[in-house]
């Protein structure tokens, strides 16, 4: 491997190390239990491996459909294994749906009351 | 707390950055809409290993969660996922 892809690669380890040591020192706070250094480090790396099987499911799932782009379709299929993750999945991705739609019709009238907030 | 929790989610940049340098083929692409699931379900897997880590030194009667409550509740998480 040559040593920009390692960089790379260390540059997202650090990101996802980042959000994953906040995300466990919120759920420490509400709970008064802290969690220790390894603990973070030991999910972070988790959470890395973890992502090198979800990246290869999709692109296998992708590729089972015959396209060369991941989709929603084949997330909902990475999170088949447990009912409440399928569902909340399938929620978020409605959510999604409804607010890209949302946005489509509201572009142009947001516009102008941007406007009209700039004129008062 | 819940609007917190809510806000703190990885990056969409960071999750397809992430799943396409794993990708095996480089034509291989992710739509904006699964690169914006995937960083959910990586919050849920993040935020599942520290609550049961959180549990099951909880039920060791420990004030800090460590490293061998993590081991000990990995190979149910990777099951789960």
């Amino acid at each position: 491997m040559s040593t920009d892809t390692d960089e790379t690669r260390q540059r997202l380890k650090a990101a996802v190390h980042y959000t994953v040591s906040r995300i466990c020192q919120n759920n420490g706070e509400s709970h008064r239990r802290e969690f220790s250094r390894q603990v973070i480090a030991a999910i972070a790396e988790t959470t890395f491996r973890q992502c090198d099987i979800f990246a290869k499911d999709l692109e296998a799932f992708a590729r089972h459909a015959k396209r060369s782009t991941v989709s929603a379709e084949d997330v909902k299929l990475v999170a088949r294994r447990s009912t409440a993750l399928t569902n909340y999945i399938q929620n978020k991705s409605e959510e999604l749906a409804q607010e890209q739609q949302l946005k489509k019709k509201s572009t142009g009238k947001r516009k102008s009351k941007d406007t009209e907030d700039d004129r008062e | 707390m819940a609007e917190r929790d809510a806000e703190i989610c990885f990056k969409k940049e960071t999750v397809s950055k992430l799943l396409t340098s794993f990708f095996k083929e480089d034509k291989t692409k992710l739509s904006g809409d699964a690169a914006l699931l995937m960083a959910d379900v990586l919050k849920v897997f993040v935020q599942e290993a520290s609550v049961r880590s959180q549990k099951q030194a909880e039920s060791e009667d420990c004030d800090q969660v460590d490293i061998e409550h993590f081991e000990k509740i990995l190979p149910q998480l990777l099951l789960d996922f």
